[in-house]
């Protein structure tokens, strides 16, 4: 128990360094930034034309930090996925990135469909399977402002003069674009977002469309791992990188 | 702290376990996609495992301030919902018999009537139980998303739909293990108290159905309604755990009569057919006053003269269960 304690302290230590370091609006430390390559294949064709159409692109090893327990009912976390593997293109209109990472449990399932009838019209619905699994997932978050210069918003989903837009994706549930100032304050838009999952020998691989996105912005990455009960900010998290 | 609170009492002695309850509640909330295995009504025999099976032991609730950790009850706990094969026997004309699928192996009311040995004699006794809508509600202080509000008009805990995001936070925290995750709307959900029917004028659909007549409605500060007089005046009704911290506004007239022996009116307490400890566990140890209190009043009429707190608990009519006012100001579109 004390050993816990202290790794807690410990870890929150370091999380709120980073958040102070985040929310005092220094720019990326360099080494922190992220090469985009320019690529002349089709938005379409490197969202889901294979891993060929990514081969001549450089791959960035972001490291993961583990958030600590944020309510004193958490149950304790380690940290299983150190890295995630980030490669970048902007083409068409649009930057594409891609996250891939090991996480030797995949924890999707598919959703049966729900008929467009009422329920109360059907003779069965659809049912609940299980009410204690989570699902792997993935998101990229950016300052909703990109003009707001060397001002780095805060990696708690940001801050009500630093709104941050996240594209987040769920293993089982699909794409969903959120909009947050602040810890607390993440909402649904109800729009969602091209993006291309794959989870093979132990390996996710998931690509984002987003929009082009001015050089300098910054991006943080998230995963969360389903088997670890993670949702919420119980997650893995990335700390900002600069787009060169 | 709510202007108002809405609260429930449930005079155990009246209790048939008929399950009518549970059925006006399920066809009127959860015969939805995903919401099968929910009862956010259930009668369960005491003692016995309950639904979620051994959700009194499971965690949750406050103790000196904090939040108390908890496991998620399994579908195992809850009981799979399922459904029987009437196409493949009426339709296709399989020869086989009616099955239901998956095969049960729990359920919401598994262990009906089997209830516990007192020394050599079996006793039990039903517990209907719906969401306490707390007055230091466990659930609504877990929820990160702040998606659990506890309405300012009548103290009704109601969750956000819009704001839930699924995280079951609240399902740990609630002591009570009364909110129940929907797989296919990824959305948690509870007990509503029947608002709208509140709203409206009319009272708890489960209120309403009870042919006992055990449910008593109404606003705990409005010194004419029964529940204001049954658990501040007569002092005769116990919320179930109260160490849990969550203050319910449920409360539970304890079964406190026949004795297991002796004459007609014998105190339950010098041979208890249902062992005090066991009421104790469950309502605290103000439930031995308040036995004494409702021995008194049978004693009083008995003796032929007249109790205000039993006259009350026969509830003859609606307007002795239930004051339901409509909210005074309709929002108008």
């Amino acid at each position: 128990m004390r050993i816990r304690q202290l790794l807690i302290i410990a870890s929150s230590v370091l999380l709120l360094s980073s958040m102070i370091w985040a929310q005092a609006g220094a720019k990326p430390a360099a080494g922190q930034s992220l090469s985009v390559a320019v690529s002349s294949a089709s938005p379409d064709s490197l969202l889901n034309g294979g891993p060929a159409a990514w081969n001549q692109i450089a791959v960035k090893r972001v490291a993961l930090n583990r958030t600590p327990p944020l309510y004193d009912t958490d149950e304790p976390a380690t940290l299983e996925i150190q890295s995630v593997d980030v490669r970048t293109a902007r083409t068409g209109g649009k930057l594409l990135v891609e996250l891939s990472w090991r996480d030797p449990t995949r924890d999707a399932i598919a959703l049966a469909d729900v008929p467009d009838t009422p329920p109360e019209t059907r003779f069965r619905k659809v049912q609940t399977e299980a009410d204690d699994r989570f699902f792997d997932a993935a998101a990229v978050m950016f300052p909703a402002k990109t003009d707001s210069g060397a001002i780095a918003p805060s990696l708690q989903m940001g801050d009500a003069e630093h709104p941050v837009e996240i594209y987040y994706w769920n293993a089982t549930r699909g794409a969903m674009l959120m909009q947050a100032q602040g810890r607390g304050t993440t909402r649904r838009t109800g729009q969602n977002f091209p993006v291309n999952s794959t989870y093979q020998n132990g390996q996710w691989n998931v690509i984002f469309e987003l929009p082009d996105l001015p050089a300098g912005t910054t991006v943080a990455f998230a995963v969360w791992n389903g088997s670890q009960k993670d949702r919420d900010g119980r997650k893995y998290f990335s700390v900002w990188q600069a787009l060169e | 702290m709510s202007k108002h609170q809405y609260a429930m009492v449930m005079d155990l002695n009246k209790c048939l376990g008929c399950q009518t309850c549970t059925i006006a509640c399920k066809k009127l909330w959860t015969d939805r996609d995903g919401t099968g295995y929910m009862y956010w009504n259930n009668v369960e025999t005491r003692p016995g495992l309950g639904y979620p099976r051994q959700w009194d032991r499971i965690g949750g609730g406050w103790k000196d301030g904090s939040l108390q950790p908890s496991p998620l009850p399994t579908m195992d706990d809850y009981g799979h919902a399922w459904e029987y094969n009437y196409e493949r026997r009426l339709y296709e004309g399989k020869k086989q018999p009616v099955m239901p699928s998956p095969e049960p192996k729990s359920g919401v009311n598994w262990d009906e009537d089997v209830g516990g040995m007192n020394e050599d004699e079996n006793y039990f006794f039903y517990l209907p139980r719906i969401c306490n809508h707390c007055t230091h509600p466990a659930c609504l202080e877990a929820c990160p998303r702040k998606a659990i509000y506890k309405r300012e008009e009548d103290g009704i805990v109601v969750i956000d739909q819009d704001r839930c995001q699924g995280y079951r936070y609240c399902i740990k925290a609630c002591p009570y293990k009364k909110i129940y995750f929907n797989e296919v709307t990824g959305k948690s959900e509870k007990c509503i108290f029947c608002y709208p029917r509140l709203e409206k004028g009319q009272v708890n659909a489960c209120a309403a159905q009870c042919p006992g007549r055990l449910r008593f409605v109404g606003l705990l500060d409005d010194p004419e309604s029964p529940v204001h007089k049954l658990v501040l005046v007569h002092k005769i009704a116990l919320p179930l755990f109260p160490e849990k911290g969550t203050q319910p506004n449920v409360f539970y007239v304890p079964p406190f009569n026949p004795p297991k022996r002796g004459n007609y009116g014998s105190s339950i307490q010098d041979g208890p057919r249902v062992p005090l400890d066991y009421l104790i566990y469950l309502f605290g140890p103000d439930v031995k006053d308040v036995i004494t209190r409702l021995e008194a009043e049978l004693k009083k009429t008995q003796e032929g003269g007249r109790s205000e707190a039993l006259q009350l608990l026969i509830g003859r009519d609606a307007e002795t269960r239930f004051h339901v006012r409509p909210q005074l100001v309709q929002i108008q579109l």
